[in-house]
């Protein structure tokens, strides 16, 4: 039972190891990888946690990782496909952007949208990955403003290195330009810059 | 001092509920956030309020007889 296979994937480019160590933890319940690079150990490890796997990594000399995965009692694994990401940076390249497109989440009722829009800023500075930039327009500038209800979310969030961009036309058009709590004042060049480099785009 | 406040959350049963309760502590001056219900706490509204517990009382007797509370609970961290 306690049988380790081993999967010795040194000298190998994405996304051999990670293959292979699928291969070794669908027929075995333990596999130890070897690799010799930082996408193959991300990877693997990825991999053993998709598969209900214990993850454990030692460190040897020279950049090469041991992984030993543990299918844990019960697990059964994915059968669907696992995508190695053989990119050096397994995100996607361009920053991280959250468009703010009015003080409302969602269409329908702005009452309620007014709601989720407040409840959704609040959970975003909760998160972990936070968006690299955020993007506010239309009716989505009176967030950014004196009094706005959540300035205090929008201020922790630019603390924490969040850029936040807010149109210039919103603020002149509401008249409210003189009253930008949060952000810096943008335009559409720079607006459509950042969208369109940005590696993920979200509008909530 | 602690120099993380703690908090208290007021849950309700439905979201007409929070919003008639911040309109009356919005009146009434009470600081207060509106947030979604902590993952931890079970509440069908999913949105609830956020105080610091030195004005639960205040914040209790403005919404007494007018909206009805389901809950307050402490909010770890």
């Amino acid at each position: 039972m306690s049988k380790i296979k081993t999967v010795d994937a040194r000298g190998l480019s994405c996304p051999q190891p990670v293959v292979l160590a699928k291969q070794a933890i669908e027929t075995n319940e333990q596999v130890k990888v070897i690799v010799d690079n930082d996408t193959a150990l991300e990877n693997v490890k990825r991999l053993g946690t998709k598969q209900g796997c214990d993850v454990k990594v030692g460190k040897k000399k020279d950049g090469v990782y041991e992984i030993n995965l543990t299918r844990k009692a019960g697990a059964a694994g994915t059968k669907d496909d696992f995508i190695a990401s053989c990119d050096a940076t397994p995100a996607a390249s361009g920053p991280f952007v959250i468009v703010i497109s009015a003080d409302t989440m969602g269409r329908g009722n702005d009452e309620l949208g007014y709601v989720l829009i407040r409840a959704f800023l609040h959970t975003i500075c909760l998160q972990k990955e936070k968006p690299d930039v955020m993007i506010f327009y239309n009716t989505g500038v009176k967030l950014t403003v004196q009094e706005s209800e959540v300035l205090e979310d929008l201020k922790k969030l630019e603390s924490e290195g969040v850029q936040l961009l807010v149109c210039g036309t919103c603020l002149n058009y509401f008249e409210i330009k003189d009253k930008l709590a949060a952000g810096t004042i943008s335009n559409m060049y720079d607006i459509v810059d950042t969208m369109s480099r940005s590696g993920r785009l979200l509008v909530p | 001092m602690n120099e993380k406040p703690q908090y208290s959350v007021m849950l309700f049963k439905a979201v007409s509920y929070v919003l008639k309760a911040e309109k009356i502590l919005k009146k009434e001056g009470l600081p207060h956030k509106l947030i979604p219900v902590p993952k931890h706490i079970s509440s069908d509204c999913g949105i609830c309020l956020r105080f610091e517990p030195p004005i639960q009382s205040k914040i209790e007797a403005a919404l007494l007889n007018k909206v009805e509370i389901e809950d307050i609970r402490a909010l770890k961290d």
